[in-house]
Formats: structure tokens, sequence, C-alpha cells
């Protein structure tokens, strides 16, 4: 019991995490209608910047989570400007080939300048792990739970009651109704793509001290908010957040009761499972013809 | 016209090995031969049915895969009593279990991800291929895991008892991709240019209409991708049997990347396309090792991407023949006014 | 002044009771209606009275919430939409609809699916009969360009044909589907009066050739001048039926039509 409990907790922690990740992927998606490979990259590089700020550069270990969540804004808005916006109204799979290609270099570039191998980073929590009866969880992660936390919290209310929220979910039901209606279709497309890879980026730094930096470490981050998306359905933040815990429960006990070598493949399990019996996703109504 | 490119062509490709003294090159010509035929066994899904399928490195690993198991024989210990043993098989029933079974996935997969389309049918084929690779990895009673299956037979040629040779040299195993090559280009080019063909190109250019003229659009997608995944196994075996040994890594997502790079620049939904994409970027890793590191080497892969997708999104092939209809044109209105002045 | 050449003894397609909506719209509230072998029958009607939404159940690319189609004894209801095209019933599209990176010919190549019978072996194996097959399709698609008036076109591409030929080729592509009840969705729209006068003709030789039709159309002069018989949709249910003089006499026709009777002069 004291097994299963446990299990149960590191979800619910790591699943915060994941839900930033999915949420962050899930507009990009459903807004944009882009699939975006550099998802994972931007997951990566701002578990490479809390790297270079914290254990590099010495600043402060919260001041170096926020100076990776800036920065990871500030390369989603670069790439939206600089790569998707001469492709408006190109197809899907031409923008998906483009962010193909942005994910090979990044992660090269990565590999190029801060080499293979992997960087482990300090924080300033006690090593102790918090003791809750039977079952205990690292004060990392605690952390690392409740700054995922806040910041869906804050995503929910940007997208739900502020000005940019309103002109994203009006461009997300239609993109030339909301054009006619006054929308800079530019501007909400550039934000979102900052916000997403803000998040992805902050979910980035934030595994970082957690885990151990790698340069390949995004692709699974990538695949993983893929299955998170599909979990929850295109373009829903509560699908996304709800798929995301969902995805660390199935690890956890594939993990914990299958073997640990598929870990990694309950996401993509599950994703399979989920088109074949309820192809339009656990929370979506709509068709699944992006 | 094109008969006599089609001739000359060949008769280059079959006498390299007569000039070429090289070894090393001929090795490089029999990789980049292999993922040729990877590259236009994805064309036939990319290219003429429309479906960006980014699995496509699992129907080659399992050709892969199942290929070296049959050839090697292997043992599975089913219960604690049962063990259930396969003894090796000639390579050349290896060779064809690894097209049918990836042929058979390919069918069970055509079932499963074109019940979606777009992004999702992506992502499922990419989900299908991470999780074939994770079970290469971890079953390791099967496929040893990260150790690899070594000491892979090669081909075997010839009849039993009769006549026999084996393949380890580089000139019978670079005829050898060269057959299985124009077999590939000849099949995908009766099939694209028959009803079934047209019914792929048509569902790829108008879904809609293509029902309505009753295309059974599912069906179709599944004959394109049980034929695609058997020709990407085929292509597996060839690699298998080739290289001797194989491990997880053979499914990488990146390898799938290196094909629709090849397609994609080629010229997709054409039957050059694949060739001469193929050719250029199987070739290139080999010039750019010269002198650049391999990361600098796929950052420039990642840069030729999208470079074409912003300059050339039809491929080099439809941009040539473009480039050499206007030549063409414009020549002949020159001569034209000649003969008028 | 238009001799009628349908036999009324025969039902060719029965839609009755049919009804959907769409998240709580109701775009077809209860419709029936019957089209008879060898007619050219015109379901007319407001934006948004539901015509394309019927075509579209008819033809198998929605399903209704309730209701049934029958073609000749058979069940059309929930079929997929290929399998509809199997039975006969070949549609067109109101936005204009071609394979556009083909070449002309290659699009009624494409129409001509259901009329290929060679099996993926043989294709693959490259038999005889594979070839022979295909110059006999090539060969069935010439006439019907010749029938459309579109075979000086068929080696050009689809996307390089004016307006009004994009609209031939529509119908021809269809045509080569080979259907005996053929549904014609706003198909001259945006012609000029003489394209349509013309497209008149040709959708009165395909009748003559033994196809029925069914018809949507804004333009009142190709309904009037056509059509054997008239439906009146409005608001999801029909407001009228009968032959083209008596609707345009119907006073609940004018009414929800307002404007029709100044363009049929």
């Amino acid at each position: 019991m004291a097994e299963f409990l446990q299990h149960i907790l590191n979800a619910i922690v790591l699943g915060g995490t994941y839900a930033l990740l999915g949420i962050g992927l899930t507009l990009i998606f459903g807004i944009m209608k882009v699939v975006n490979f550099t998802h994972g990259e931007l997951y990566s590089f701002g578990a490479y910047m809390i790297f270079m700020f914290s254990a590099m550069l010495g600043l402060n270990f919260f001041l170096a989570i926020i100076l990776s969540m800036v920065l990871g804004v500030l390369l989603g808005g670069i790439i939206e400007f600089a790569l998707l916006r001469p492709l408006r109204g190109a197809n899907i799979d031409t923008t998906m080939l483009v962010m193909i290609g942005a994910w090979i270099v990044m992660q090269n570039l990565e590999q190029l300048s801060w080499g293979g191998v992997a960087k482990s980073i300090n924080h300033p929590f006690p090593l102790d792990p918090l003791v809750i009866g039977e079952v205990s969880v690292s004060w990392i992660r605690v952390f690392v739970f409740f700054f995922a936390v806040i910041l869906i919290i804050g995503s929910y209310y940007l997208i739900n009651n502020t000005k940019l929220g309103k002109s994203m979910r009006a461009t997300f039901q239609d993109r030339d109704i909301a054009a006619l209606m006054g929308v800079n279709i530019n501007r909400v497309y550039t934000a979102t793509f900052a916000l997403g890879s803000g998040l992805a980026a902050t979910a980035g730094a934030l595994l970082g001290p957690v885990f151990v930096v790698t340069p390949t470490m995004g692709d699974m981050a990538a695949l993983k908010a893929f299955a998170i998306v599909i979990l929850g359905g295109l373009g829903s933040i509560a699908g996304a957040t709800i798929g995301g815990f969902i995805l660390a429960l199935a690890e956890e006990m594939g993990a914990g009761y299958i073997s640990s070598g598929y870990r990694d493949a309950m996401g993509f399990i599950l994703i399979i499972l989920v088109l074949i019996f309820r192809p339009t996703g656990l929370f979506a109504l709509k068709e699944r013809y992006g | 016209m094109s008969r006599w490119i089609s001739i000359l062509w060949l008769a280059f490709l079959f006498s390299i090995p007569l000039w070429m003294i090289d070894l090393y090159v001929l090795h490089i010509l029999i990789n980049t031969g292999i993922f040729v035929i990877a590259a236009m066994s994805l064309n036939l899904l990319l290219g003429y049915t429309g479906q960006l399928s980014l699995g496509h490195v699992a129907f080659f690993g399992i050709g892969a895969y199942v290929s070296a198991l049959v050839s090697l024989g292997f043992d599975l210990e089913l219960t604690d009593t049962y063990t259930f043993v396969f003894d090796a098989k000639p390579v050349w029933i290896a060779f064809l279990s690894g097209i049918i079974a990836a042929g058979l996935f390919g069918w069970l997969i055509g079932r499963v991800a074109f019940k979606v389309r777009g992004a999702y049918f992506v992502i499922v084929t990419i989900s299908f291929a991470e999780v074939v690779r994770l079970v290469s990895l971890n079953w390791i009673d099967l496929t040893e895991g990260p150790m690899a299956l070594n000491n892979i037979q090669p081909f075997t040629l010839g009849i039993p008892n009769l006549w026999e040779m084996t393949l380890y040299q580089k000139i019978p195993n670079y005829y050898l991709v060269l057959v299985v090559a124009i077999v590939c280009y000849i099949l995908i080019r009766r099939l694209v240019h028959s009803r079934i063909g047209r019914a792929m190109i048509g569902l790829r250019e108008n879904e809609p209409l293509a029902t309505s003229v009753g295309v059974n659009v599912t069906h179709y997608l599944v004959i394109a991708t049980v034929i695609s995944a058997a020709m990407a196994g085929a292509a597996g075996g060839l690699y298998t049997h080739y290289f001797r040994i194989i491990d997880p890594d053979i499914f990488l997502f990146i390898y799938t990347v290196t094909m629709v790079i090849m397609v994609v620049s080629g010229g997709k939904g054409t039957l050059a396309g694949p060739i001469v994409g193929g050719i250029i970027f199987g070739l290139l890793p080999e010039i750019l090792r010269e002198f650049a590191a391999p990361e600098m080497q796929w950052i420039i892969y990642g840069i030729a991407m999208i470079l074409i997708v912003f300059f050339l999104p039809d491929g080099i092939v439809p941009a040539l023949k473009n480039w050499w209809k206007n030549h063409r044109s414009k020549r002949t209105d020159s001569a034209e006014m000649d003969a008028g002045t | 002044m238009k001799t009628v050449k349908s036999d009324m003894s025969e039902v060719l397609l029965n839609v009755e009771n049919i009804a959907i909506s769409f998240g709580g719209l109701v775009a077809i509230s209860d419709l029936s209606f019957n089209v008879y072998k060898g007619e050219i029958v015109s379901l007319i009607g407001p934006n948004g009275a539901g015509k394309t939404t019927a075509f579209n159940i008819i033809t198998g690319f929605l399903k209704p919430n309730s209701g049934s189609i029958t073609y000749r004894d058979k069940s059309l209801t929930g079929l997929a939409a290929h399998q509809v095209a199997k039975y006969g019933v070949v549609r067109t599209f109101q936005k204009t609809s071609v394979f556009d990176g083909n070449t002309v010919i290659e699009n009624i190549m494409m129409g001509l699916h259901l009329n290929g019978r060679c099996k993926v072996w043989e294709v693959l194996l490259g038999l005889p009969r594979v070839s022979i097959e295909n110059t006999r399709l090539e060969e069935r698609a010439l006439e019907i360009l010749d029938l459309v008036g579109l075979s000086n076109r068929a080696s050009d591409m689809a996307s390089d044909l004016a307006y009004g030929e994009l609209r031939l080729l529509e119908v021809a592509i269809a045509l080569a589907a080979e259907p005996a009840l053929l549904l014609l969705d706003e198909p001259a729209s945006g012609m000029n009066p003489s394209e349509t006068a013309s497209f008149m003709k040709t959708v009165s030789k395909i009748r003559d050739e033994g196809t029925t039709i069914l018809l949507v159309e804004h333009d009142m002069r190709m309904v009037m001048g056509i059509s054997d018989r008239v439906v009146v949709l409005n608001q999801g249910e029909i407001i009228a039926s009968g032959t083209p003089k008596e609707i345009q006499n119907n006073p609940k026709v004018i009414h929800a039509y307002l404007g029709y009777g100044d363009e049929d002069a």
C-alpha cells in the first residue's frame, strides 16, 4: 500500500511539470495548427539556461529560473518570427518539416555548445526528503510542483481573463472571423508561440535540477508533450493539465509494476490506445483532422 | 528520350564496380542505396497518398530485426517449463520474413492510424516507432537489447547443395542492393500509373472528391502502407545482412527524418525524387565528414531542410523539370523568331 | 414547351423524414421527397435552407439523426460515401472541387475508379490486362471529355483551366463514376449567361443518355428552364413541390423566395 501511495505522490508531483509542457504545446497546436517539434528543445534550452545562470555564473537559484523563463519566451518569439511567420497559410506538413529542421539545428547547437556530458545542477533545498507517513518526497520536487501549479493557474488566468487571452480564444475558434473582428493574428501567433515556448523552457528549468541536463533530453520531453496533447484533445488547456497528470500516473505505474525500461513507452501506448478506443481524445469534441 | 536516359543511368550504375577500385566508396554507395530504397518506400506514403508518416523507421527496423532473428534463430522462455526454440533459417527466408513482418505491421498501423489525419496521424506514427524502439531495447531475451545482435549471416545466393555464393564482398552486395532498388522502383512505378495509384493520388489531392467517385480511402491508404512498409522492411533486411550487426538505435527518429529529407528535397510524389534526394543526402555526410564535426553535419542537414522547404517546396526534380521546360520553350521561341527574320 | 421524359412510375430515390441538427441548430427538420427515374429535379430554397446538407446526407458525407434514404429498394442510410458512389449515386461539390495537381484527363481517369477492376497484385506483377484496362479507361475518359466539350484541354493541368471549364470538369469527373443518379450542387454558380446556356444543354444531354439528375441551383433561369420538377426548401422543410410553372405561381414560394420572379424573365 505504501508503495502504491508513493507512486501516486510521485505522479502528482511529476504531473505538474508535464502539464506545463502539455499546455505550452496544446496552445501552439490548437491556435496555430503547428506541430511544434522545437518544443522539446525549448525544454532543454530552459534546463541549460538554469545550468548556466545558477551553476556556472552562480546567480541566485530562483532568479535563474525566472531568467530561463524570460529567455524561453524570447527564443520562442524569435522562432515564430523568423520561421513561422513567412510560412503563414502554408499547410500543416510544410510547417512541420520546417520545425523538424529547426529541432535538428537546435539540438546539435546545444550539443556543440555544452558537450554531450550530462550536467547536474545544485539547488538550495534540503536533501533530506519530506516524510509524510509512509511516503516521502524531496523538497525540490515539492517546490517544482508548486511552481508549476502557480504557472498553470497563471496560464488559465491569462487565457480566460485578459485581452490577449480573449484574442487567442477567438483565433482558436475561427482565425478568419477573429481577423475580421480586428484581432491582430500575427501578434496572437507570436504571443502564443512565445508563451508556449516559455512554459516549455520553465518546465526544463524546473526539472533540470531534479534530473540531469543532456542535449537529447528534449526528445523525450517533446514526445511526452505530444502524448499529453493527444490525451487531452487539441487545444484544450484543461485537457492538457489532466493529460499531464494521467501520463505521469501511467508512467509511474508502468515503471513500478511492469518494468522501469517501459516507463517512457507508457505515453505512446496511451496514445495508441486512446486513438483506437476514443479517437476524439479524452476531453475533446473536435474532429481529429488537424 | 526518357527511356534512353533510364538505360544510360542503369548502364552507369551497373558499371560502377568495374572501374571503382576504392572499396570504401562502394561501401558508401551500398549504404546510400539501402537508404534510397527506404526513401522510395516512404515516398509512396508521403508523396503519393500525402500522409506524413514519421514512424517509417519502425518498418525498416522491424524488417532488419526479423530478418536477423530468423537467420540467427532464437529461443524464448515462454513459461518456466516451455521454451520456444526457433532454428536458424537460410538468409533468403529470413529476408522474406522481414519483408512480410514489416508489411503486417504496416497493415496493423494502417488500420489504427488512419482513423486520424494530419498532425494526429504524424504523432501516432512517431509513437508507434518509439514503442517498437523501446521494445527492442528492453526485450533483451529476444533482441539482446543495447548489446546488439552480432554475427548476422551475410546473404547467400545460388541453389542449395549445388552452387552457392556467400556475399562477404562489397561488389556482390552492391549489385544485390542495386537489383532490389530497381525492383522496388518498378513496382512503385507500376502502382502509381495504375488505377490504384490514381486512387492514392486522388485522395491526396482532394479526399472528399475521391470519396465521392467511390474511392475507399482507408482501403487504399492501408494498401499503400503495407506496400511501403514491406519495401522499408526489405531495405532493413539488406542493412542487417550487409552490416551484420544491429542494435535498437536503428529505430531512432533521426533516421526517419533522414528519409523524409531525402524524399522532400528530391521531390515528393515523383518517381525520381527520392533517388535524387537519397543520393544527395546519402553522400553529403561523407563529404562533410572531412571538415565538420558530426553535430555540424546535422546542423547543415537541418538548415538544408529549412531552406528546401522555403525555396524549393516541391523539391529538386520538379524544379529541374520546370527549368528544362521553360528553357526548351524559350529556345523554340527564339528559334521561331530566327526563322521569322 | 418542354417534354417530360421521366417515367413517373419508377422511384429511383426515396428520401423519407430525414432530420439533422448540428450542436442544437436544426439544419433539416423533416425532409421527404422522391426522385423518379429519368427526370431532372431541382432542389431550391434560400441560403441556409439545407440543400447542401441534404446532398451530404444522401451521398453519405453526413449521417442523419433520423430518417431513411432508399435508392431502388436498397437502403443508403448510414453507408459511407464511397459505398454510396458504388450504387451509382454521385455528387459534385458546391465549392469548385477537382484534382488540382493533375491533368484534365487524369482527373477523369481518377473519376473512372469504379470502372477499373485490376487488383493490387495484378498491378504489381505488371500483367498485360492492367495495361489493356488502362487503355480502355483512357479511351472512356476521352469520350466523357467529348461529351462535356473539354477534349481540347485533355492534357492541360486542371489548375490552368478557366472557371467555366473547371465546373465542366467537375461534372465530367462525376460522370466518370457512371452515376444513375447525379447530384449537382450549384454547378452553374459563377458562370456567365452564355456558359450557363451551353451548360444547360450539356445537362440535358446527360439526362438523355439515361442519368437522372438532382440539382441544387440558384440560377432560376437554369432551374426553370431545365427541370421537370422543382422542390422548394425553406428552413429545413419542404414548402412546395411541382412543375416549374406551378412553383412560379405558388404564393408561399414567392413569399419565401422573394426576388426570383424578376430573374425568371
